[in-house]
């Protein structure tokens, strides 16, 4: 057994599979200890915030320390990320196109100069020919959004006096001001942002990923096993029994089994549909190729000698099928296992995506989080994070196990053995 | 063999030259951009038919009898205008009138309508109309036979209908009567004769009639439909260019839709400027602009975009298979427990207004309806929701507490569980309701979800003769939009208790909540037209329900999604563009609305 594993493991593809996969189940069982967050609690209100971190403007504001900081560029920055190149040019074309300055009269770069033109001469109401109400829109935008830019004062914070109502000045904040992150007690660190419902995508995919490789446990095993009994009984047996399980496979064969995953996904109804009902269902329906090569690999071994004998010996046929056999065709059992795994968290993403995989509520699954970010449009609207780590974490786990399946290969068909 | 070869030599021949005469069909119907506008989120499939007597032409552009009817073909004699809760003449010759009684209401045909076979429009077409819904047992008839009696020709141009009366002689529903002149086609009588004929009389022939023959009085007509798009063209003898009308044609010369596979398909396309006019829930929608930069806007330029038409509502299931739901407390904790700004912030995103912006009642946002109600009469009944202290609070001074430790509240020694529910791959609305099932979490409430297909919810929900099954304790279904019987009949199908027992029930009421007091005002309101009394009596309903809370509204929805992108076409209609009457963002079909498509002008002419 030893000898076997360190065999396995000179393999550089297994290493690197099993590497892989070793990293993504490792993650999924440690993040939950570190961060605790539910992983279906909403914790924004609003859609598709972007990663980033989002400390609280309020906590920022009270800090009980502000310290100043004087940074040359912090006021050209701020004008910045307020008025834009583009920007400039726009109000450039609505000046005159309303005949106030003449083309190439304006000098874009001077901002004080602009702005005060811009602000005594905006006015929404007025109709350039070819503006649109979208154009019209990002003007009103933009001057509300240019409202204080060149201010060099501090703002002002004010609270409401608890009896009188009126506004009292609390503070100034300086433009100069700033605040230690690590002095902000609330701040929350989104790495992949939210979705849809405004769940945290990075909790809520380890959560999902955990999900998937279970249900990917369940199918491999539930068709591993199916196949295995079938192939064994169908290959040793043999005669009518043998006729009879061919007959069933072939059946299955013929019939695309996505198609019938599909039908009987559609039949159990929404309300029966937890994570492991739809695990042991797409077991139920992927085992044929396990059972075919199982039972051509089981013909090949039942008139071998040693088997012979065990018969001549009075073993039943269990006995036979689990001693004698079995341990020549373990090693393709476990590779066969470890494809079925891979091809059922397909399957579940695969039927989530039609919106037939498991219940929403119960448990995030990664099909279930492409479905949602499909329907929401994250994929139209670039709302990359909703969708793509998704796909990675997919695209990974089942290159991980086809890699440890070939690495196997390598060590365990002797056709290809180095 | 030799046959063989033959036929199939031949199909071969047929199908090069198929393929060989395809593109000069396809060619026919390339339209020029600066002539057409383009539409999506209304078509879905190919146009069956063109009869304005079915409701089952999967025509979706050209024939809708609606509260804000779809006029760009077959036209009504009123245009009822959502902003202001008015109508306008259409085909009618001003406003129509009541009789002292109201038992009459009468109105006249303009003179200058005239039909697409250039006869005039008569009173005897709209009388005839009547009687062919009648006679037929159309979904027109069905639906307004116990309240309107007959609708009589007086002469050329005057139309009369009588309202059906009742014991004391006074019309069962004057607000109904006074609807259909704004929701119902006029058809025209000499082709509905001939429809008769090739119908021999049957009904069901009648209705699955095609109709492309058809005659119509509207600006547009079918110009080239299949699968794929389906086109419509300007009618330039349209009568709507005469002065007594709109004065000019509408801008486009075509309208024309194609077929989207799916939202995503019809997303894209408006982005790229393929779509003008965009009837579909784009979630985000601000990201178009804001984002993408592209010239894309919408009736609002901020949240919520559009004007809230429609209450969308979770219910209760009081049909007596649900326990603890008819204890008021409960219903009471849960609807002020959910979190309505997380729903409208992520399963609307922001495309609703707020409950703190429209405060809840039994109206909808528009100014009309809000109006019609007593704010500050109801004010300390109204709830925003997320109060989870409140909530707690009520369900502790009513002695449903958690007795055995286990996390959830028990009403008298019996766990409080509850699935709540809405159709499934309905996607905002089960966004919404996984909202509502946090709550209960909170609130020691155990709320599970579950979305059973549409086929399935749709006959339970809608089967009123029994009590609800398990599973149905809080289910999600729509209230009535913007209409002429607005509030008044969205009022009477999420209270009025007249639907229990129906076998099939397609009002409302889906709950089962029976409050005789409530139900003697919704039956009294239709009769009364003094504006202090509707008041009065909009009010107390408005009382009743948010203290019985029989049902809790979850979000504000619009009548019509209504995106425009303006690469092409500008002018549309938005907040404040200065039309008077308002023209409403209903896509420039339905109703006024229709009123639009003069308005626009091309961005480069």
């Amino acid at each position: 057994m030893k000898q076997m594993l360190g065999q396995i493991f000179r393999s550089g593809r297994f290493r690197l599979g099993f590497g892989i996969f070793a990293a993504i189940v490792l993650t999924v069982l440690i993040y939950p200890l570190v961060i605790n967050d539910p992983p279906l609690e909403i914790v924004s209100r609003g859609t598709f915030l972007a990663p980033g971190i989002y400390v609280s403007v309020y906590d920022s504001v009270t800090a009980s320390t502000r310290y100043t900081l004087i940074i040359d560029e912090a006021a050209a920055r701020r004008i910045g990320s307020r008025l834009t190149a583009d920007d400039r040019a726009a109000m450039q074309e609505w000046l005159v196109g309303t005949e106030i300055v003449e083309e190439g009269e304006l000098n874009l770069d001077d901002t004080a100069a602009l702005l005060e033109l811009w602000h005594s001469s905006f006015d929404p109401a007025v109709r350039i020919p070819g503006m649109t109400n979208a154009d019209r829109n990002y003007y009103i935008r933009l001057t509300a959004s240019l409202d204080g830019l060149l201010a060099t004062e501090g703002a002002i914070v004010a609270a409401p006096n608890a009896t009188t109502g009126e506004l009292e000045e609390q503070g100034v904040i300086e433009q100069t001001d700033y605040v230690n992150l690590s002095e902000v007690p609330n701040f929350r660190v989104l790495p992949l942002g939210t979705d849809n419902f405004g769940r945290d995508v990075l909790t809520e995919l380890v959560s999902a990923t955990g999900v998937s490789l279970i249900i990917g446990l369940v199918a491999g095993i539930v068709a591993t096993t199916i196949g295995l009994i079938l192939g064994l009984v169908s290959g040793y047996v043999g005669g009518v029994v043998d006729d009879i399980i061919v007959f069933i496979t072939n059946l299955f064969t013929v019939i695309p089994s996505f198609v019938l995953l599909i039908l009987i996904s559609f039949s159990i109804g929404q309300e029966q549909r937890g994570a492991f009902t739809v695990a042991v269902v797409i077991g139920l329906t992927s085992w044929v190729w396990t059972a075919r090569a199982v039972r051509a690999q089981v013909i090949s071994l039942r008139n071998r000698d040693h088997v012979s004998l065990s018969k001549l010996s009075g073993h039943s046929i269990a006995y036979i099928l689990a001693m004698d056999i079995l341990p020549y065709i373990a090693s393709y059992v476990v590779m066969a296992l470890i494809l079925q795994i891979s091809s059922g968290i397909l399957a579940e993403a695969g039927l989530s995506i039609l919106g037939l995989g498991p219940r929403t509520t119960e448990v995030p699954t990664l099909g279930l989080m492409m479905n949602w970010a499909l329907i929401y449009q994250a994929h139209i609207f670039g709302k990359w994070w909703a969708y793509f780590p998704v796909i990675l974490v997919i695209a990974l786990i089942s290159f991980s196990l086809n890699l440890m399946n070939t690495g196997l290969d390598r060590v365990f068909n002797p056709t290809l053995r180095e | 063999m030799k046959s063989t070869r033959l036929v199939l030599l031949v199909v071969a021949l047929v199908a090069m030259l198929a393929v060989t005469f395809a593109p000069s069909v396809a060619q026919d119907t390339t339209l020029p951009r600066n002539e057409t506008l383009y539409f999506n989120g209304q078509q879905w499939g190919a146009v069956v038919g063109w009869n304005p007597y079915s409701n089952s032409n999967n025509n979706a552009l050209a024939i809708a009898q609606q509260d804000n009817a779809r006029v760009i073909m077959f036209e009504t004699p009123y245009l009822y205008n959502m902003l202001d809760g008015q109508v306008y003449p259409l085909l009618a010759d001003g406003p129509y009138s009541w009789n002292d009684a109201r038992t009459e209401l009468t109105f006249r045909i303009k003179p200058a309508a005239h039909w697409s076979d250039g006869t005039p429009v008569t009173a005897e077409d709209v009388a005839y109309t009547w009687a062919t819904h009648v006679t037929y047992n159309t979904p027109t008839g069905a639906g307004n036979i116990d309240y309107i009696e007959n609708i009589v020709a007086v002469d050329e141009a005057t139309v009369t209908i009588y309202a059906k009366l009742d014991d004391a002689g006074a019309a069962v529903n004057p607000l109904l009567v006074q609807a259909y002149v704004s929701t119902n086609y006029v058809v025209q009588k000499a082709w509905t004769q001939i429809l008769e004929e090739r119908a021999g009389g049957d009904a069901v022939a009648l209705l699955a009639d095609t109709a492309e023959d058809v005659v119509w009085s509207g600006p547009y007509h079918g110009y080239f439909w299949d699968e794929s798009k389906v086109i419509y063209v300007r009618d330039d003898s349209y009568w709507g260019q005469d002065a007594s009308m709109w004065g000019r044609l509408p801008v486009p010369r075509y309208l024309a839709h194609n077929i989207f596979q799916d939202n995503a398909a019809g997303t894209t396309a408006l982005q790229a400027g393929e779509v003008d006019v965009s009837q579909q829930f784009n979630s985000n929608v601000q990201d178009l602009w804001l984002t993408q930069g592209l010239p894309i806007s919408t009736y609002l330029p901020e949240a919520p975009y559009g004007i809230g038409a429609s209450l969308p509502t979770a219910f209760f299931n009081l049909t007596g298979s649900s326990y603890g739901l008819d204890n008021l407390a409960v219903r009471r904790a849960i609807a002020i427990a959910v979190d309505y700004p997380t729903i409208i912030a992520n399963a609307m995103t922001n495309q609703s207004a707020t409950f703190d912006q429209v405060p809840r009642s039994l109206m909808n946002p528009t100014a009309g309806e809000q109006a019609l109600y007593d704010h500050a009469a109801v004010a300390d009944l109204q709830w925003s929701g997320n109060d989870i202290e409140g909530a707690n609070a009520i369900l502790d001074e009513a002695g449903i507490v958690d007795t055995d430790g286990d996390g959830w509240r028990e009403l008298d020694g019996q766990k409080l569980s509850y699935v709540a529910t809405c159709p499934n791959g309905w996607s905002d609305w089960q966004a919404a309701i996984e909202v509502v099932a946090a709550a209960g979490a909170d609130i020691g409430i155990e709320i599970t979800t579950n979305y059973p297909e549409w086929a399935v919810y749709q006959t339970v929900v809608t089967r009123s003769d029994t009590p609800l099954p398990e599973g149905y304790d809080i289910f999600m279904m729509w209230s009535d939009g913007a209409g002429p019987t607005q509030p008044w009949s969205r009022i009477r199908k999420l209270m009025s208790s007249e639907f229990i027992g129906m076998s099939s029930n397609w009002n409302g009421n889906w709950g089962g909540y029976a409050n005789p007091e409530a139900d003697a005002i919704i039956q009294a309101i239709p009769t009364v037209t003094d504006e202090a009394q509707l008041v009065e009596m909009y009010t107390e309903l408005v009382r009743i329900y948010l203290t019985d809370i029989p049902s809790f509204t979850l979000m504000y929805r619009p009548q019509s999604f209504h995106t425009v992108n303006e690469s092409v076409w500008t002018n549309f209609p938005f907040d404040g563009d200065g039309t008077n009457p308002p023209v409403p963002p209903l896509d420039l079909t339905d109703g006024w609305s229709i009123a639009g498509l003069y308005n626009l002008e091309l961005v480069n002419p």
